[in-house]
């Protein structure tokens, strides 16, 4: 599967055969149940058909038919309507059951098998394509694949069937007749793919726009305060309007389309009908055709007028489909650029020495750049070398853009390295497997992530079984348990996007907490307690200290004072270490370092709130 | 204390708004006046669609009539003459079933998006009216809502042709009394299934909803679950949760599919009974139709019962099949469009305003005169946020205000501008009680700079006049030159003409609060209340700052929200406020002197900038 070309196209359907294969059987009986779904449907105007003839004749003034006779042949079509009748529902349940139902469990596993990927992508993966990205392929093209895992294929043949064999039967009644009724179909179904074409575009479109209307709404509630104080109401309401009246647009160019299509098929059927009637005159005065059958011809031209205005969106949502398949399989068979392989290694202790030697990273363009030539790579990091030894304390210090969450991903062991560049215990990370180096690692992040479970869940997520004494320690070390008291619930309390909404401050250090519980011997802190106050920062560092002892401990920031106390310091700037040593000897050199150091304390109150986002490539 | 009984000022009938009230969607007759009144401005649109309706569903009926009498009179006896004309004729209806088809919706829909485009700008006026303590109680995504969802939910009821029910009624009215004119005894017998019909589908359309409804709560607990884990991905990776997270996944996927096959078994259900059941009805027709004939019935026979007529009962049927199988779906439509409607006129029906003065008062002129007096204030039923304030700033004086958070330094601006009102006590503004000017004439005579600046999509100059058309492009200009703007705008290839794009994203923030400096300073109000910015900028524009703030405040009288030691060292005068008490006012060196709250406050917060400064 490694570097295959895939083409848009039929390409991506054909991917989905494995899946097929899966459930052949009940495609398999679903398709047969509609066969016969279709030749019962079609059974009924013929018999409707023979029936008024048989009465007919019966009425004719020299009839020679047997009334009983007669009677009884009716009696038993009306029986034979009811009896298709019946069992057509019965199939048509079952086909509509093993298709549709197959469908959807083929997204299920899709679904299943997606997510399983998700699992298994490095974490480089995830910094260069971004959540709501995952998650558009995770949900929207999921449900426009829907269609081609079972619905759409049953309707097209559904049609196609009815087609041939309704045409078929047409034809044995009278060709002529047949032939010159379906002579509008054609037109019709084109003009129906046009219209189904423009109200799919135009409802895409009206929807974006609503959207659209949705936001600015919300950030005119949330900023009514800033709206009223200033007494921008006027220009606030006409920014609204405007988009209001863009949506209102939006939506009447699909009604007018809309409008146009439904009352189409009721007019392609009269149509057809119409032409039915007039060619069928000589053809009744000749004996060709009967009256019966003509009732039977008009009943077949109704069945086959009515899919007609669906077809045009069947179609759409094939090439919609095929499109989402292809962005589904694009991630279903993106690299998985750090696996666990069988010759990958584990130390059975690690002390927690880091070494870069030469280390050069290239930013890889985007993953989904729109068009246009991919950007040149970009040096994040440029020949880095620097050896942390086992148990000391390393600060890394530079503005944003610098390189500092590069380096920070690179040794956490998250983001690919040449080999012989990063080293752990003196051993080449590109010989351990990243999952086992991972766990040795934590990496409490400026910006953490908070599960929608409870704190406690929250802070025991990398340690199976953890007491909730165990818990509770971490939780006070990280300085968490003061705030325990404002929680409903406490340590129990749900926290994340659906539960209570933690501050920034509260988030770092539940991260913290986890971290603490975790003990690894290798600690990374990414600008960790930008969201805590000085004071509590100190304290929280002051119960760090035990923890720390004896473990390699990593200290980004943003700010030199949180890292005066490091055993060497390094100061990135463009992707290349400006300057190395101790704070003491780099301040004594008078260099960038502590020009920078210098400008930072003479500016006010440091607010993280309003520094610039984090560095996070696209 | 006693004094903070006194209620918030609101207009009459002020009830209090629920957002998670439940409604019946029941159609109460005040909902549909109130709705009518939005739609009566296009009311010509919905007569002239209803009208159409009408010719719509004549014409299918009278279809059929000379359907009917082709069959009997031509193809049957095989005589053909006057064929045409017959043709003719059905040409001809089937052309007007067509057109006017095709006008009635577009007209149903126009109406209504007008309407709804109508009840949309009113929904987002009030909002923008309604004060602010209405917003401190109500989610906003709940609003948001209102103007969205809930409006949508009303357009279904337009575009889903519910409208159309009574066209509906018509068509089936019209159609039963047709046909037992035509024939009571077999109308009677061709009806038999009818209530079967409605059985069925009552039945299984509520059991396809209810799988849909949970299909909807199911899926987005997945896509809740999908995106926490994709944001979490690293996290569950760092951890070693990836089979954890597997299983977790596995079951919320395996529900939805649940869902999903339990609402593809009803709906199949329900499309092969309707069909099965207009079989029955053709069946039934046909053998009832033609004992009729015969004459094997009870009644005796019926020479006079055409194969025509026969031919007719059977197209009718299945066209009466249609409008019964969607009546209840329709009706759900109309029920969740009450119901969407219920909640959108009761927001609307929630007068909490700030009230503007009764009776126009002579206003005095503009000297910039604060005083505030006993002020006492609390936030909703919460905790009382200022415990009387009282204090005077002269015209033209610099007031610094300085106070941890949640000391009540920017509740003194929200009452000073009237986003709330006093709980009791009074705010003057040259002599006269904040509550007795215009809102509007207020909010002019007192300026605030907000640490929030808030720019809309436009030019730069745009923005610098926004809310105040009377300012003239060239004043707006020279005001901003004077603050240094120029120095800002000059990188940009359209200087002041430049667009500023979404939410000022070309701009620093320390440019972003330049722009709401220059705006202040356009407009010229007497009185400025200034929310000094936190952030950080770069020393340049640090500098930039200083000097514009100098600039904006001077001549005239100033409240400054202060962060900065510079502002605070240059103020006349500095207010402490701690816990929503005054404690301390004075100069800055008086003060430190005195090593009361606001040496505290200094140690704390200012002392790094001040040995900064001296170093």
């Amino acid at each position: 599967m490694e570097g295959a070309k895939r083409t848009v196209g039929s390409g991506p359907i054909l991917e989905l055969l494995p899946y097929y294969r899966r459930y052949r059987r009940a495609y398999l009986l679903g398709s047969l149940c509609l066969v016969g779904t279709i030749v019962l449907r079609l059974f009924v105007p013929w018999l409707l058909g023979d029936a008024i003839d048989d009465l007919r004749k019966l009425l004719a003034e020299d009839s020679e038919a047997d009334p009983e006779h007669t009677r009884y042949r009716i009696a038993v079509h009306a029986g034979l309507i009811a009896g298709s009748a019946l069992v057509g529902a019965y199939l048509r349940t079952w086909s509509r059951l093993h298709i549709l139902g197959t469908s959807r469990r083929v997204v299920h596993d899709l679904r299943e098998d997606l997510f399983a990927k998700l699992t298994r992508l490095a974490p480089s993966y995830f910094l260069r394509t971004n959540t709501g990205q995952v998650m558009s392929r995770a949900v929207n093209d999921m449900n426009n694949v829907q269609g081609l895992t079972g619905p759409v294929f049953m309707y097209i043949a559904e049609t196609a069937l009815l087609f041939a064999i309704g045409i078929s039967m047409m034809a044995s009644l009278d060709v002529w007749v047949t032939a010159c009724a379906v002579l509008p179909f054609p037109l019709f179904i084109w003009r129906a793919r046009a219209l189904a074409k423009t109200i799919q575009e135009g409802s895409r479109a009206a929807q974006d726009s609503l959207g659209t209307v949705s936001d600015k709404v919300a950030e005119s509630l949330s900023g009514q305060l800033v709206i009223k104080t200033l007494g921008l109401e006027a220009p606030d309401f006409e920014r609204f309007a405007a988009h209001a009246e863009e949506y209102r647009r939006l939506n009447l160019e699909v009604t007018r389309a809309r409008a146009k299509l439904s009352p189409m098929m009721v007019w392609l059927a009269a149509l057809s009908m119409l032409i039915a009637l007039s060619v069928s005159a000589p053809r009744i005065e000749s004996g060709a055709v009967t009256p019966g059958e003509v009732v039977s011809l008009i009943f077949y031209l109704q069945l086959l007028a009515a899919p007609i205005g669906t077809l045009g969106f069947v179609i759409s949502s094939v090439q919609r489909g095929a499109v989402a398949l292809t962005r589904i399989f694009e991630v279903v068979h993106a690299e998985e650029t750090l696996p666990d392989r069988a010759e990958h290694r584990r130390l059975p202790a690690v002390r927690g020495e880091l070494e870069l030697r030469h280390l050069t990273v290239l930013r890889k363009p985007a993953v989904s750049a729109e068009g246009g030539e991919a950007p040149p790579d970009r040096r994040v990091l440029d020949d880095i070398s620097l050896k942390v030894p086992a148990g000391t304390t390393l600060g890394i210090v530079g503005h944003t853009g610098s390189g500092k969450s590069t380096l920070v991903a690179v040794l956490a062991r998250q983001l690919e390295v040449p080999a012989g560049t990063v080293f752990v215990d003196g051993e080449d990370v590109t010989e351990l497997a990243p999952t086992w180096l991972r766990q040795q690692i934590a990496v409490v992040p400026q910006d953490p992530f908070l599960f929608s479970a409870s704190l406690s869940e929250n802070v025991a997520l990398g340690v199976r079984d953890a007491s909730p004494e165990r818990v509770a320690e971490a939780v006070r070390i990280a300085h968490l348990d003061v705030d325990l008291a404002q929680l409903p619930q406490g340590l129990e309390t749900i926290v994340g996007e659906r539960g209570v909404n933690l501050s920034g401050g509260q988030r770092q250090r539940a991260a913290l907490a986890r971290a603490v519980l975790m003990a690894p011997r290798i600690l990374i802190l990414d600008d960790t307690l930008s969201a805590v106050d000085t004071h509590t920062a100190d304290h929280i560092l002051n119960a760090l200290e035990p923890l720390m002892e004896g473990r390699t401990t990593i200290v980004v920031a943003h700010r030199i004072s949180t890292v005066a106390h490091c055993d060497q310091v390094v100061l990135l700037e463009e992707g290349r270490i400006a300057e190395r040593g101790t704070h003491a000897a780099l301040l004594a050199r008078g260099g960038r370092y502590a020009e920078l150091f210098e400008s930072q304390e003479r500016e006010p109150e440091h607010r993280p709130a309003d520094e610039a986002p984090q560095e996070v490539p696209r | 204390m006693s004094a903070t009984t006194e209620t918030p000022r609101m207009a009459t009938g002020a009830s209090v708004y629920d957002p998670e009230h439940k409604s019946a969607g029941a159609f109460e007759p005040e909902l549909l006046r109130r709705l009518w009144g939005y739609v009566r401005p296009y009311r010509r649109y919905v007569v002239a669609s209803l009208a159409l309706l009408l010719v719509t569903q004549a014409a299918g009926l009278g279809l059929f009539f000379l359907l009917r009498h082709a069959f009997d009179v031509h193809i049957e006896p095989a005589q053909f003459e006057g064929y045409t004309t017959v043709l003719a004729g059905l040409l001809a209806i089937s052309v007007v079933e067509y057109l006017a088809r095709r006008r009635q919706v577009w007209l149903l829909d126009l109406a209504g998006q007008n309407a709804l485009l109508d009840l949309r700008r009113d929904l987002f006026r009030h909002l923008q009216r309604l004060s602010s303590s209405f917003f401190d109680r109500t989610p906003i995504g709940k609003l948001v809502g209102r103007v969205t969802s809930d409006i949508e939910a009303l357009q279904e009821m337009f575009s889903s042709g519910v409208v159309t029910i009574l066209g509906d009624f018509v068509l089936i009215v019209a159609l039963v009394v047709f046909l037992l004119v035509l024939d009571a005894e077999l109308a009677l017998v061709s009806f038999l299934i009818i209530p079967g019909l409605l059985g069925a589908t009552i039945w299984a359309r509520r059991r396809v909803r209810k799988a849909y409804q949970t299909m909807t709560s199911r899926r987005s607990r997945m896509n809740a679950f999908l995106h926490e884990h994709v944001a979490g991905m690293a996290l569950v990776q760092a951890f070693g949760r990836e089979q954890i997270a597997k299983d977790e996944y596995g079951s919320i996927n395996a529900e939805m599919r649940d869902a999903q096959l339990d609402a593809v078994t009803w709906e199949s259900f329900l499309s092969a009974a309707t069909d099965m059941l207009s079989a029955f009805t053709t069946a039934l027709i046909t053998w009832y139709g033609a004992r009729l004939i015969l004459g094997d019935v009870l009644l005796g026979a019926r020479p006079d019962l055409t194969l025509g007529t026969l031919f007719l009962f059977v197209f009718w049927m299945q066209r009466f099949f249609q409008p019964l199988t969607d009546l209840s779906l329709k009706y759900t439509v109309m029920q969740s469009a009450m119901t969407a409607a219920e909640r959108i006129f009761r927001l609307m029906d929630v007068h909490e305003f700030i009230s503007e003065p009764t009776e126009a008062v002579e206003l005095p002129a503009a000297r910039g005169e604060v005083v505030f007096d006993d002020v006492r204030f609390a936030y909703g039923q919460g905790e009382p946020v200022l415990h009387g304030i009282s204090f005077r700033v002269r015209p033209g004086e610099k007031v610094a205000i300085v106070g941890a958070t949640g000391s009540g330094k920017s509740t003194l601006q929200k009452l000073l501008t009237r986003l709330y009102d006093v709980r009791s006590g009074a705010i003057r503004l040259d002599g006269l009680d904040a509550r007795q000017y215009p809102i509007a004439e207020l909010r002019r005579r007192v300026g605030v700079v907000l640490q929030d600046v808030f720019l809309f999509e436009g030019t730069v100059l745009d923005n610098l006049r926004l809310g105040h058309p009377e300012i003239s492009e060239a004043d707006a200009i020279a005001a901003a030159d004077r603050l240094g703007l120029d120095r800002i705008v000059k990188r940009f290839a359209r200087g002041y003409r430049e667009p500023v794009s979404e939410r000022g994203k070309n701009f620093s923030s320390g440019e972003r609060q330049l722009i709401s400096f220059a705006r202040a300073l356009a407009v010229a109000p007497p009185v400025l209340v200034l929310d000094e910015a936190t952030s950080n900028v770069d020393t340049e524009t640090e500098e930039l700052l200083q000097s514009a703030l100098k600039e904006l405040i001077r001549g005239r009288t100033a409240l400054v929200i202060a962060h900065r030691l510079s502002t605070i060292r240059d103020a006349d005068r500095i207010l402490v406020l701690d816990g929503g008490r005054l404690v301390e006012e004075g100069r800055h060196e008086q003060l430190l002197k005195r090593g009361g709250r606001y040496r505290e406050l200094y140690d704390l917060q200012y002392r790094d900038q001040a040995d900064a400064a001296t170093s």
